[in-house]
């Protein structure tokens, strides 16, 4: 039943997003230039679980991503209180000092 | 309008995806693939602090990130975030989560100096023995080093034992055998 309504929803969502411009997404537009995605440094947020987002504010686009340890697990402290953002992550300040 | 489609569809894409499988449409997929016109999205690379990869976007109005991740749910990363990694030999005797003095005062050192702002320890053991077993005994061994850690101030972000299902040489020799049997401690800044 579930799998009818969503595969509706996948070729109406298919037909509507039908879409020709074929644009590089690894740049960043912002106003006043583009720069390379790989430059966006990075703080951290911290979230309701205490586990650690890497968050990045360019200063148009925002980006979140969690970040995990070399097994894939969250990396998650009570270093910090959870529901704050710490770090300069905010349009390519240097690098934060995290205390 | 549009982009939030978009995203909405590529939602709903990685939602469907184990689905798809079960059901056994993958054909229907793939034959799918030449001729859905979607929107095109190639993402970048970037790499985080720890070294590990990152799929990274730009629409021109909206920005996306995820973790870039192997199929089995690891991280790809560049370099290896290990603080230390410690010889469970010399730690332990076999079969044994008891530490001895000498590997007591080695630890203690080490979390007295590492500086980091929480430590995660992940225990290992070679090949010999029960899956099961091997993951209980991991378990404990790491326990105890985080006991050792916690006991000087440190902070345990996490202890967690895999056993011998992380080998990081050969099981097949008593050298390879004697790095799998380890304990590492990975710091987190």
């Amino acid at each position: 039943m579930t799998n009818t309504k969503t595969f509706a929803v996948l070729g109406f969502a298919a037909i509507v997003s039908a879409c020709t411009d074929i644009q590089d997404k690894t740049v960043d537009r912002q106003f006043g230039g583009s720069q390379d995605l790989s430059n966006l440094v990075a703080g951290i947020w911290i979230d309701p679980n205490g586990c650690q987002h890497w968050i990045i504010d360019d200063g148009l686009e925002g980006y979140l991503s969690a970040r995990l340890d070399r097994y894939g697990k969250p990396v998650c402290t009570d270093a910090y209180p959870t529901g704050y953002a710490i770090g300069s992550y905010k349009d390519g300040q240097e690098i934060a000092d995290f205390l | 309008m549009k982009s939030d489609f978009s995203k909405r569809l590529r939602v709903v894409l990685i939602a469907l995806g184990g689905a798809l499988m079960a059901l056994g449409l993958m054909a229907g997929a793939a034959n799918a693939q030449n001729v859905v016109n979607g929107e095109r999205y190639v993402p970048g690379i970037w790499v985080d602090p720890d070294g590990c990869e990152h799929w990274v976007m730009d629409d021109g109005a909206e920005g996306y990130m995820t973790p870039h991740t192997t199929r089995e749910g690891i991280p790809v990363c560049r370099r290896v975030n290990t603080c230390a990694v410690m010889n469970s030999d010399q730690l332990f005797a076999t079969d044994s989560a008891r530490i001895s003095a000498a590997g007591r005062a080695r630890l203690e050192e080490f979390f007295r100096n590492a500086g980091a702002i929480a430590y995660s320890i992940n225990g290992h053991t070679d090949a010999r023995a029960s899956d099961e077993y091997n993951m209980a005994l991991s378990l404990r061994r790491a326990r105890a080093v985080a006991a050792i850690g916690r006991s000087v101030g440190a902070r345990i972000a996490s202890v967690r034992g895999y056993g011998e299902r992380q080998p990081i040489a050969t099981n097949s020799t008593a050298a390879g055998m004697a790095k799998n049997r380890r304990v590492e401690i990975q710091c987190i800044r």
